[in-house]
């Protein structure tokens, strides 16, 4: 076989600057290598040869979410998640969905404040029908009255079970429209009802235009592939598509929030729920890692701190749950509590207000590290168990963070987190009088009856 | 980590165990993760009608105390070893599931052995678990569509095993004693009635090491007998709503019995079902979704256990569309029962089910839950190996043939968690032959 050098030269020779490849380096994933790859339009392709199981996921990654949207117009990137799957240029409405199916394939998508993802799993030998498909429907979509108007249903109707109907789902909608006054994560990414009600074909054929280019995306195929052949399938699906000129981001950062800020809702539930949160560090932060180690001695497994004293012992909480939110910009970190009987989020709270006291005042003990870095080490480790999550993982940290395998480095950062790491963190992030608070309580006269029994 | 050339064998390796037990490893070195299961031959089925959640109950008070660790000694054991444990109970099996990161494997089997064969199931701890496992029966009624389900379970099986929750009522938890869990632990927690599983970063000599060393101080014993009659379906057609306040959506089940693995006609139906309501682009996702846009999903499923199961079909519309949503649904069931599946349709299916089989046997946890519920569920032996083929020589007419056999569109149930006083008479009107109708509260059990 050709040297990767002499091969690559004699693929790019007389072929346009759009379609010239380019090889930009090999990134240790674990033990496993990204491959990185440019096509001359923009296109970043980060390939992993996998040959443990005669599988392939080709994974599409968008750097466009709910964050690129504007007050009246938002769930517009989820919305056209959606629309993705519907009628191109060359493909009749279902037809995208049939082909996948017919050859095995399963296909989905997800949008988010950050970014948008289309992937395929199928079986390896079939890893071109995704290449082509998704080339298409990147360059080609068709939007027409019916699809968008029925598609809107279907969002309205997604909506209803995620948020209006899901308790969980409106307190944490609740939570970022308080704790965020000025950035884009203050809305949901599935939008407020009556905007998803109110777009139209040629808003979404701008939105189409606007962030679905080459240059906006990284693709990333994870199996048993073989890197030449995949690449030239790339390009020759891909090589046609031209750059766009990706709009510079309009953003303006949360201003620091000085202030405890406090809601009641009243919900048809049976124990009250309390969602609190601190402002939190931006994934690419280095206080990330150790606010994710401290989450995990306060709420990781049933050992921990909040989760023991709360779950098992006092026995004022059913669940108790905390996530420092991984998005590109600053987030939150989330405390979640759902009460027990007629116990209350007041009840909640003061016990995790002395857990943040004790974490402010005093060093997390070196077991107690160990045990929450050995959870850690696990979660990462079962993310990559199966081709289509390491194509996620790959995805992910690409778009968010412009580094593929940066799950690692993560894991080498829990790794050196130490005890006094973790106070600083507490200190700098837990700051009580500057975190909003949502009290979920149940409605009057709502079945409070057995709880109590 | 790297990459090794594994290819999916048909079979996981099999090692014949002590006093009955059998341990099987499907090794895969990809990940340095090892995925553990210790089965049980017995699951909620067996739990007595008034204590339904004790099989459960009992697996659980495992890791609350074992000779020389109180429950939170075993709590941080487990959570340092990079693992995680957790129990899962169906009608015929109540399984430990665990994973552990590869270099602790042989101190977490240690513990695991440990919990297994002596524990203390201390008076306070089961007290404790019982308070727990109630206030989560009580969470769960927040999920709209964990309320259907279990309403449906408990209407379509009444008086039968497979009514009963496998977490159980307010009710049975509560009834549960220290003794009848010393019962269930003698009784099942034996060599003879345990199956163990590995998957993951273990090799083929030291995976029959550690089982043995997970079964060694347990009893010997024989296997649980299966007592579970065979289901049978009340006739006529059934509305029940779930009522809860100011829902803005339904869910709405309906049901019917379904499929027995030993049935000839069973591959099928499966394909059929597949057709009807398996995928994105089927008839139910096609009609409801797609054109309507009632819901975000529609599908329709075969449960396969020891005994026959139910086919339930599942759609979620807004309260307005309820109604028709369900008339359009089991229209299109009749239509389906009545007129069979079309070869095109078949030759689709068949072509989405041998190719995506591949999804089906990409992992080593994936191939060791095959074997394990051939073993448990009592499945024929090539019910997974011989699948593609099986799949490939169904033909459009066996496909409808084993619809109109097997699924009734006149004895059936529709569960609807919704606000009753906003659909309770739409509904009615909407299911014609209707012969019973009902409302229950959303809190019931």
């Amino acid at each position: 076989m050709a040297t990767r050098r002499a091969w690559l030269q004699a693929a790019n020779e007389g072929v346009p600057e759009a379609a010239r490849l380019v090889h930009e380096g090999d990134l240790p994933f674990g033990g496993e290598v990204v491959h990185r790859w440019r096509l001359g339009n923009g296109l970043t392709v980060l390939l992993l040869l996998d040959e443990s199981a005669p599988v392939a996921s080709y994974h599409t990654w968008f750097k466009v979410g709910s964050r690129h949207e504007r007050p009246g117009k938002t769930g517009l990137a989820h919305l056209f998640e959606h629309l993705m799957f519907n009628e191109t240029e060359n493909l009749p409405a279902g037809t995208f969905d049939r082909k996948l199916e017919e050859n095995g394939a399963e296909t989905n998508a997800a949008t988010w404040v950050d970014w948008t993802y289309y992937y395929e799993s199928l079986p390896a030998d079939r890893i071109k029908l995704a290449v082509k498909l998704e080339a298409e429907r990147m360059a080609r979509l068709v939007l027409r009255e019916p699809q968008v108007k029925s598609e809107k249903e279907v969002v309205a109707n997604e909506r209803r079970y995620r948020v209006d109907d899901d308790v969980e789902g409106s307190a944490n909608e609740l939570l970022y429209k308080t704790a965020f006054a000025r950035h884009p994560y203050g809305w949901p990414t599935i939008g407020w009802m009556e905007d998803i009600q109110g777009f139209t074909p040629e808003d979404c054929a701008a939105f189409y235009r606007t962030y679905y280019a080459p240059n906006n995306a990284t693709v990333v195929a994870v199996g048993d592939v073989r890197e030449r052949d995949l690449l030239l399938a790339i390009r020759d699906a891909y090589a046609s598509i031209p750059a766009q000129a990706i709009p510079p981001e309009d953003i303006h950062p949360e201003p620091p929030q000085l202030e405890l800020r406090e809601i009641e809702v009243r919900k048809p539930t049976v124990t009250e729920k309390l969602l609190l949160a601190f402002k939190g560090p931006a994934l690419g932060d280095a206080d990330h890692v150790p606010m994710s180690v401290l989450s995990e001695v306060l709420f990781g497994g049933r050992a921990s701190r909040l989760y023991r004293s709360l779950v098992v012992e006092r026995e004022l909480a059913t669940d108790v749950r905390g996530w420092v939110s991984t998005f590109r910009d600053p987030g939150l970190f989330e405390c979640w509590g759902t009460a027990r009987d007629r116990h209350t989020t007041r009840e909640i709270q003061k016990v995790m207000d002395d857990a943040f006291a004790r974490l402010r005042d005093e060093v997390v003990g070196e077991q107690e590290l160990a045990r929450a870095k050995a959870r850690l080490e696990l979660g990462l480790l079962q993310q990559l168990e199966t081709i289509p999550g390491k194509a996620e993982q790959i995805g992910f940290y690409e778009t968010v963070l412009g580094d593929p395998a940066h799950a690692f480095h993560r894991v080498e950062g829990f790794r050196r987190t130490t005890a006094s790491d973790l106070r600083r963190v507490a200190r700098r992030y837990l700051v009580d009088g500057a975190r909003t608070i949502v009290r979920v309580l149940p409605d009057e006269g709502g079945a409070k009856e057995e709880a109590a029994q | 980590m790297s990459a090794a050339r594994v290819r999916a064998r048909t079979q996981p390796l099999r090692f014949e165990l002590d006093g009955g037990a059998l341990a099987m490893l499907e090794p895969s070195h990809a990940v340095p993760l090892v995925s553990i299961v210790v089965a049980l031959r017995s699951g909620s089925a067996a739990d007595p009608a008034a204590k339904s959640g004790l099989a459960r109950i009992a697996m659980r008070m495992l890791r609350r105390g074992c000779e020389g660790l109180t429950a939170h000694e075993i709590d941080f054991r487990i959570d340092a070893l990079g693992a995680e444990m957790a129990v899962d109970t169906s009608p015929s099996t109540v399984a430990i599931h665990a994973q552990v990161i590869a270099r602790n494997l042989d101190a977490f089997v240690e513990l695991l052995a440990k919990t297994l064969a002596t524990p203390t199931f201390p008076q306070d701890e089961l007290e404790r678990l019982q308070r727990e496992s109630v206030a989560e029966i009580v969470e769960g009624r927040d999920n709209d569509r964990v309320v259907a389900q279990k309403a449906l379970q408990r209407t379509l099986f009444e008086g039968h095993p497979y009514g009963r929750n496998a977490g159980g009522t307010t009710d049975s938890i509560r009834a549960i004693g220290r003794d009848d869990v010393l019962a269930f632990h003698r009784r099942h927690v034996v060599q003879g009635n345990v199956v163990i599983g590995f998957a993951g970063d273990v090799t083929a000599e030291r995976a029959p090491v550690l089982a043995r060393r997970i079964i060694a101080e347990l009893p010997r014993g024989e296997a649980a007998r299966d007592d579970v009659p065979e289901p049978t379906l009340r006739p006529g057609r059934r509305l029940l709503v779930v009522d809860k306040p100011e829902r803005t959506q339904t869910q709405i089940l309906v049901a019917t019995l379904g499929t027995s693995p030993h049935d000839e006609d069973h591959v099928p139906l499966v394909v059929a079902n597949a057709v009807f309501g398996g995928t994105f682009t089927s008839r139910l996702m096609r009609e409801v979704r797609s054109k309507r846009g009632w819901s975000y999903g529609a599908s329709a499923r075969t449960v396969i256990d020891r005994h026959r199961q139910a086919w339930v079909m599942w759609t979620f519309p807004a309260a307005e569309d309820a109604a028709p949503c369900l008339k359009l649904t089991v229209e299109l069931m009749e239509a389906w029962v009545q007129g069979g599946v079309l070869p095109r349709e078949v030759a689709f299916i068949q072509r989405y089910l041998i190719r995506s089989h591949a999804f089906d046997v990409d992992t080593a946890a994936k191939r060791l839950h095959q074997a394990l519920d051939v073993e448990l569920l009592a499945l024929p032996a090539d019910y997974y190996g011989g699948w593609v083929d099986a799949v490939r020589a169904v033909t459009p007419e066996a496909a409808g043939a084993a619809v109109r056999n097997r699924i009734h569109t006149g004895d059936l149930l529709a569960v609807v968690v919704g606000t009753a006083s906003q659909v309770l008479e739409p509904l009615r009107a909407a299911l014609p032959g209707l012969t019973e109708a009902s409302v229950v509260p959303f809190d019931a059990e």
